[in-house]
């Protein structure tokens, strides 16, 4: 690879990280006015964040809204493949075009319509509204992810298992599943991942719930503090972890599948 | 009936018609009721529509969501290029690596993008106090935070690797030789990429295109918090009808109205860009 693609690729990766690690430097920075020069190393700002029980709330609730986004989007995504490689679906471009529908919506008149209904049928905003329009925009995702996985998969597999014998579900369980458990794992962290992320739905349909990302845009309207840094940058280590936790166990997965086949 | 595995396909639909579809119909429903007294009371009223019609901040304002969604398109692109084709020429350990490197970005939250831009640009921020450093200006630069380029930086920043993994998936699937033998037969470098290499990679522009472009002329957030007095954006005025104003009549339209021109928009850029001569031969082919 020649000097100029290598410095591309330096460029590029300095730019979508640059953003990230000024926000970390500040975290560590003895000073609460985020400016240069940096005045010395504290961990004065994760202390304070710490004892900042408003901060504990919102981040548990954050966590406990982003379980069950994960854990829909990934079912869901996983009917939607199923129902996409199904032989004999006559539908199937339809649904395909159905499924990006939530997708090509933008976020924010998607959000305001489903508030809009909801007030009017009297379904209550909160945790379960965000919920389930959090896996609504995670669908598409998930979907593609084990959607992809599916298509590359030997159909004669499952044939043979049906011919020995197998019912449906014994197929599913026993050949199907093994071989996408990764991309299942996939799609379960997309959904953590892009409800964590959400600030935009959350706006319209949190009620009175208040995650984490909603309690931080009604800080920082105000002004930038040194302790919301240090609390981005734990937000960030931790689903920096999740990702990675995923990524691992997907790799121990393919090695051991490619070592039995 | 028995159960089929196309069968699957039911409750997911169910979904989308109820939490999607059913909500876009219900928008259609509104924009022709009626507001007395704050109650919303249907009716088959033209008052809304007739409104925005012949409101010159309300076009403006879509007018602005199309710019910001195409500007954001061209940038993601021209910056996407060079990035997804140094990508082909990685080792396959190198891909494995840098699609990670690629997607963490996209794993902070919207918020945590926001705020650190606004450290990155600010008066006393990075970039300010290095030029200052450097001493190429004497003042801190101000247009770079809360401006137009503060917005077009920012939603090129976040959605330039949706861009780059379009292309770069396109790319890979570009024979070498065609490349090599463009070079071999006496093309420059530039002239063998916008011959052979931009006419077969134009899939993944289109895909990368609507996907970016869907993304980003939506967006409200990025203006409101970090645009400043060039803030304001068509869906932050259909909230401000949504709840403070609380005419949900024109927030329906207004919201209508915007959806139907990023749509007709979104399938103009893709038609025209898949009829591209290359792009024929592609699909074509597939």
């Amino acid at each position: 690879m020649g000097r100029i693609g290598l410095s591309v690729l330096i460029v590029a990766a300095g730019f979508l990280y640059l953003p990230l690690v000024v926000l970390a430097v500040f975290s560590f920075n003895d000073s609460a006015l985020m400016a240069f020069p940096l005045s010395g190393f504290t961990l004065e700002w994760y202390r304070e964040l710490a004892g900042n029980e408003n901060f504990l709330r919102g981040f548990v609730t954050s966590f406990l809204i982003a379980q069950p986004v994960g854990i829909l989007a990934m079912l869901f995504g996983l009917m939607a493949s199923l129902a996409l490689t199904a032989p004999g679906f006559r539908w199937r471009g339809l649904f395909a075009v159905l499924l990006l529908v939530p997708f090509l919506v933008p976020k924010s008149v998607l959000s305001i319509a489903q508030a809009m209904i909801m007030s009017r049928i009297g379904f209550e905003r909160g945790a379960t509204a965000l919920i389930l329009a959090q896996s609504l925009v995670a669908l598409p995702f998930a979907t593609a992810l084990i959607a992809a996985v599916m298509v590359r998969l030997d159909p004669r597999l499952i044939e043979a298992a049906r011919d020995l014998g197998a019912s449906p579900w014994q197929a599913f369980l026993r050949v199907l599943l093994p071989q996408i458990r990764p991309a299942l794992s996939g799609a379960y962290s997309v959904g953590v991942i892009l409800s964590l992320a959400d600030l935009t739905i959350a706006m319209f349909l949190a009620g009175r719930t208040q995650p984490l990302s909603l309690m931080v845009a009604s800080e920082f309207r105000r002004e930038l503090r040194p302790d919301l840094n240090a609390m981005q940058v734990v937000v960030l280590v931790l689903t920096a972890v999740l990702v990675g936790l995923s990524e691992a166990y997907r790799r121990r997965r393919l090695k051991k599948l490619a070592a039995e086949a | 009936m028995t159960f089929r595995q196309r069968h699957l396909a039911l409750p997911v639909a169910a979904a989308i018609v109820a939490g999607c579809l059913a909500p876009l119909a219900v928008l259609v429903a509104f924009s022709f009721y009626e507001v007395e007294d704050f109650e919303l009371v249907p009716a088959f009223s033209f008052r809304a529509w007739g409104e925005l019609a012949f409101s010159s901040t309300d076009w403006f304002l879509i007018g602005k969501a199309v710019l910001s969604g195409v500007a954001t398109t061209v940038f993601t692109a021209i910056l996407g290029y060079p990035v997804a084709l140094a990508l082909t020429r990685l080792a396959a350990s190198g891909k494995g690596l840098a699609v990670i490197v690629l997607l963490t970005p996209l794993y902070t939250g919207e918020i945590v993008r926001i705020y650190a831009w606004r450290i990155v640009l600010g008066g006393e921020g990075l970039v300010n106090t290095l030029l200052q450093g450097v001493g190429l200006i004497d003042e801190p630069l101000k247009f770079l935070l809360f401006s137009p380029f503060t917005i077009a930086l920012v939603l090129t920043y976040n959605n330039l690797p949706f861009m780059v993994l379009a292309i770069w998936v396109s790319a890979e699937m570009v024979d070498r030789r065609l490349i090599e033998a463009a070079r071999d037969l006496g093309a420059r470098p530039i002239d063998a990429f916008f011959r052979v290499i931009f006419p077969l990679t134009t899939p993944g522009l289109a895909a990368g295109s609507l996907t970016v472009f869907a993304l980003s002329a939506g967006e409200m957030l990025t203006p409101s918090l970090l645009g400043g007095t060039s803030g304001s954006t068509a869906m932050a005025l259909v909230d401000n009808l949504f709840g403070t104003a609380f005419d949900w009549p024109l927030a329906s339209a207004l919201a209508l109205a915007l959806l139907a021109t990023l749509f007709l928009v979104a399938s103009a850029m893709a038609g025209l860009l898949l009829r591209l001569k290359g792009a024929r031969a592609v699909v074509g082919r597939v």
